[in-house]
Parts: structure tokens; C-alpha cells; sequence
């Protein structure tokens, strides 16, 4: 469960250049919701807030039912951290590792026994195409590679949350739509989803409540309860 | 399966080079650390020597000594004791266990030999030379010198104490100075870690934000990064500390002599490790077993806060 009560956010103190304003909405768990608006709206700004990089500079936050603020323990929001997924729109790999190794991070991290880890990771990344691409260093990669393993990584550890920049606009129709079949099935199984895109056409193909960002104000949340 | 073999996180990547120039470095100042080790430990010697033996000794010099103590008008017939007999006597009230003992005629030559050649001196007025040894854990009463002078005019007493006092605050002296080098050197090192934790953190800041936004905790992050200084301070103090022994090894090869030690084999270089337990003194063994651990332990600290205060700018 996600809420959002008049939150704000500067990217600086200094800067006086406010990136979001006044954002109140509400998501259940097990939510969808498309992030949608022009460029330089604020959508990646609003996941990166999601995703716990930066702290809201006023207002209350609360992500999988928990609290946001600057009183928690930095233990919490590592926590917090762990039981989400992100993918960047710019996939935020790691270029010296493989992409094997990329994916495992998330359960590395959690220290989950290796075998399994080799287990889930063979089976993430035949789902995403790339099971003959295991030992690839994640730099010799093309876009849509990368944005695949980008997917798995943010997956892998079956996150309570998953949020998703643009994550189609390197893959191919074909890859997009399994995609956007995942994602809608990941939502019913219980996963909070927030997308950002430009892409009409998959916004027609999955029929989701969106929120409407227009620089970094919330002109329309048609997820509210009317 | 493949082994999984390190954690494959990105912060393995250890080629850079601020890595390699902490190792170099940590080695240089664990050399200047053994080498000043090496000087307290001889200091520290030095300064229990005086402080335990030469407060026991003292010196007795008696003028004229076998002048009667009162002067008479009839010279061929001296009454009562000789100066120095005077001299002795009273030293009989010293605590017991005292040894005095009066340089005899040889003796007195052997000493004043270097000075005055072999010649016969006997025709020289020289004084008595009397030698005391107190018995350990006592003290030279304060007011000998004036009991003696009062009695015996022109008596001289030299406290050997006086010298070893001296000494040994000499001694103790150059031990500050070894402790305000190892401060230095330890402070360096810090510096010097903390200049490479920074170069490291610049350079995989893109992968520590990766990282971060994957959930890991500031102690694992920093864990990574403090091992690796840690074990580039271990191994490079422990290689310093090795480089530092060849010049020890050749100054104690020197000092033997001194320290009454003989080398089986003088030709050997490197004395064998058997020798080499006798020559170099134990507590500065266990000084030197004890640099590295202490440099891998001050790399690590520096790289922990640092990091951690590094990660503080995310939340
Ligand atoms: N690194 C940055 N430094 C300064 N301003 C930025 C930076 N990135 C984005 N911005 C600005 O922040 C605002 C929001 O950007 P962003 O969240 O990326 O929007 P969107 O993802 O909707 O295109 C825009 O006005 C953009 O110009
Ligand atoms: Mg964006």
C-alpha cells in the first residue's frame, strides 16, 4: 500500500526549483497505476521518491504500509529497499559484472543460499529471453538486453513493489506486450505496480487507472475513489 | 553451478590504481614504524639499565689519603688514623649488605693508565678511590657527602645516581620522541587511507548508489570497502616490517658485541632464525608480529567511518 499525503519535493535546498508539488493520491497493494504526462513532468522524480533514493522535503509518505521520514532508522528503509523493485530508464546495471550477476543482486544482498539463487536466476532470465546471454558482461550489452536484465534484477526477489521507468521503449513490440502480460499477472498476484510511459499504445492494451503528473503537480488520479 | 567464489558486487573491482599506492605506502611507514619501534625498544633498555643499577653505586674520593686525620707538629709521628681510614669507618654505618672496597695500588694505576701511561706513579699524590656498592632497594643516605667533608676535609662524593638519573631521562626522552614518531606515522597512515577510501569512493560511486538502491546496508557497503583497505594495510605493513629487519638485523650484527652475543657463523649475512631469537630482543618481536595487524586495524577503522559518513547523503 502506497499513500502520499501533500508531499513535496526539491532537488536541493539551495535550488528553490520545487520538482514536486503537493502530491496526495493513494494506491492499494496489489494496485496498478500508469504514470503518465508530458516530459519533465516529474515522473521519474515521483519514482525515485517511491523507490526511497530521496526523502520527501515535506508532506507524509507512507510505502508498503510503512512510514517515510527522516525520524526512521536507516536500517528501515534498507528494509524497505529490499522489498522493492525498480527499473530505471537507464537500467542502472553494474558494467563490470555479468548479467547473471547483475540479477542475483538483489538476493545476494539478502544473503539467499547460492544454489537457489542459481536456480532463480536461470529460470528470470529464459522468461526474459536472455538464458544464452548468462555470462555476458553486462557492458557488452545492446539496450533491449540491458532493459531485459534490468527487468529481471527488479523482479528476481519478488518484491512487494515494483516500479518501472519507460521500461519498454528499447524492447521490441513482441517483448513489450509479455511484459505488460507479467506485469498485469504480477499485479493480481498481490504486487503494487507503478509504470511510467509514453507508450499509447500499451496504455490501451492494459486498461489500468492512471495518474497524471503535469509539472510535478497531479492533474488527474483516476484511481481515486470518486 | 559455478562456485561463488568473492561477492560479485561491482566493489571487487580492485585494479584502480589508489588501491596498489595504499599498499606502497602503508608498507613505507610500517618500515619508519618497525625502524622507530626498534629505537624505543633499545631506549626502554637503556632507561631500565640506569634506572635499576646506578642508583646503587657510589664513588668515594679521599685527597692526601694516608695523612693523619689531625695534623701534628711531629710528621714522623702520626697519631690516630689516616684520612682515608677515617674515610672507611665511617662508612661502616652504610646499611648492611654495603660492599666497600678501596682501589689498591694496581688497580688505581689500571684506571689511571689511559691518562698517565705505564710509568711508575707512585711518586704522585693520588687520592683513595673508594668504591660502594649498596645493597639493592636501599638508598645512598642523602647527607654522606657533608658527614664525610665534615670529617674528612676535601672528601668528594660522586653519586653515580646523579648520571643515571640523567641517563635515563635521556632514555626516556628519545621513548616520547619513538612515541610522538609512531603517533605520526599512525596518523599519516590514517590520512593516507582515508585519501585513497576517497579516490575508491569516487571512482565505483555510480555502483555504491546501485548497490544502496538495492538494498544494501550502509555496513555491508562499508564492510566491503574497510576489508579490502584492511587487507592492503596488512599486507603492505607486513612487508614493510620484513624490509625493516635487514637494516636492524645488520645494526644488531653491530651491537653483539655489546650485548654479549656471539654469531656462530660470521659469514653468514642473515644470521639463521635460531640466532636471530637471541639477538633481537622479545618485546620487540611481538612489537613488530603486532605493526601489521595495527596498520590493517587503522585502515579499517578510517575506510568504516568513512564510508559510512560517505553514505549519509543517501537516505
Ligand atoms: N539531474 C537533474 N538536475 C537538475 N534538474 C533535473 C535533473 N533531472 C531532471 N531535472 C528536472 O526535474 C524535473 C523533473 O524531471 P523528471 O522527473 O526527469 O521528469 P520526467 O521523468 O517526467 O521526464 C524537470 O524539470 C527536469 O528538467
Ligand atoms: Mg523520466
Amino acid at each position: 500500500m502506497i499513500r502520499l499525503e501533500n508531499v513535496s519535493w526539491r532537488r536541493s535546498k539551495k535550488q528553490n526549483t520545487q520538482v514536486l508539488s503537493d502530491l496526495s493520491f493513494s494506491i492499494p497493494q496489489g494496485g496498478f497505476r500508469w504514470l503518465l504526462g508530458p516530459s519533465g513532468a516529474g515522473k521519474s522524480s515521483l519514482l525515485s521518491l517511491l523507490h526511497l533514493e530521496t526523502l520527501p522535503t515535506e508532506g507524509r509518505m507512507l510505502l508498503l504500509g510503512k512510514p517515510v521520514s527522516k525520524a526512521e532508522k536507516r536500517a528501515h528503509f534498507v528494509r524497505l529497499r529490499q522489498r522493492i523493485g525498480m527499473v530505471h530508464q537507464d537500467y542502472k546495471l553494474i558494467p563490470g559484472l555479468s548479467v547473471a550477476d547483475n540479477v542475483a543482486l538483489p538476493l545476494r544482498l539478502q544473503k539467499r543460499p547460492e544454489d537457489e539463487i542459481q536456480d532463480e536466476i536461470q529460470a528470470i532470465l529464459k522468461w526474459v529471453g536472455l538464458g544464452e546471454r548468462l555470462n555476458a558482461p553486462a557492458a557488452s550489452l545492446s539496450g533491449g538486453e540491458q532493459q531485459r536484465t534490468a527487468i529481471a534484477r527488479a523482479i528476481i526477489h519478488r518484491p512487494g513493489l515494483i516500479l518501472a521507468d519507460e521500461p519498454t521503449n528499447a524492447l521490441e513490440e513482441s517483448q513489450a506486450h509479455r511484459l505488460l502480460d507479467m506485469f498485469a499477472e504480477l499485479s493480481d498476484m498481490g504486487t503494487t505496480m507503478v509504470v511510467a510511459t509514453h507508450n499509447e499504445a500499451l496504455i490501451r492494451r492494459l486498461e489500468r487507472p492512471a495518474l497524471y503528473l503535469e509539472r510535478g503537480r497531479l492533474v488527474r488520479d483516476e484511481g481515486a475513489a470518486p | 553451478m559455478m562456485p561463488f567464489s568473492g561477492r560479485k558486487d561491482g566493489l571487487s573491482v580492485s585494479e584502480a590504481l589508489p588501491d596498489r599506492s595504499l599498499f606502497t605506502l602503508v608498507a613505507m611507514m610500517s618500515f619508519l614504524a618497525a625502524l622507530t619501534l626498534a629505537g624505543a625498544t633499545g631506549a626502554r633498555a637503556l632507561s631500565a639499565r640506569w634506572a635499576g643499577g646506578a642508583a646503587q653505586l657510589v664513588t668515594v674520593q679521599v685527597p692526601d689519603p694516608d695523612q693523619p686525620l689531625k695534623p701534628t707538629s711531629n710528621k714522623k709521628d702520626p697519631t690516630g688514623p689516616s684520612r682515608a681510614e677515617t674515610v672507611l669507618a665511617d662508612l661502616n654505618t652504610l646499611p648492611p649488605g654495603t660492599v666497600v672496597h678501596r682501589l689498591d695500588k694496581e688497580e688505581l694505576a689500571r684506571l689511571l693508565e689511559p691518562w698517565l701511561g705505564e710509568a711508575d706513579n707512585s711518586a704522585l699524590p693520588l687520592p683513595a678511590i673508594i668504591r660502594i656498592r649498596l645493597p639493592d632497594r636501599t638508598q645512598v643516605p642523602n647527607d654522606l657527602e657533608q658527614t664525610l667533608t665534615a670529617h674528612v676535609p676535601g672528601t668528594i662524593v660522586e653519586h653515580n645516581a646523579s648520571w643515571g638519573e640523567r641517563l635515563k631521562a635521556l632514555a626516556n626522552s628519545l621513548l616520547a620522541c619513538a612515541g610522538l614518531a609512531l603517533l605520526t606515522v599512525g596518523g599519516i597512515a590514517t590520512l593516507v587511507t582515508g585519501l585513497a577510501t576517497r579516490a575508491g569512493l569516487s571512482t565505483r560511486r555510480d555502483i555504491i548508489e546501485i548497490l544502496h538502491g538495492l538494498g544494501a546496508s550502509d555496513g555491508y557497503i562499508a564492510g566491503r570497502f574497510a576489508w579490502r583497505t584492511a587487507m592492503l594495510g596488512l599486507g603492505g605493513s607486513l612487508a614493510g616490517t620484513v624490509l625493516a629487519m635487514v637494516p636492524l638485523l645488520v645494526l644488531f650484527r653491530m651491537a653483539a658485541p655489546f650485548a654479549n652475543i656471539s654469531f656462530q657463523s660470521d659469514t653468514l649475512l642473515l644470521p639463521d632464525w635460531k640466532t636471530l631469537q637471541n639477538v633481537i630482543p622479545t618485546d620487540m618481536l611481538v612489537a613488530f608480529a603486532a605493526l601489521p595487524f595495527a596498520a590493517a586495524f587503522i585502515c579499517w577503522i578510517t575506510t568504516q567511518s568513512m564510508v559510512r559518513l560517505w553514505l549519509r547523503r543517501l537516505p
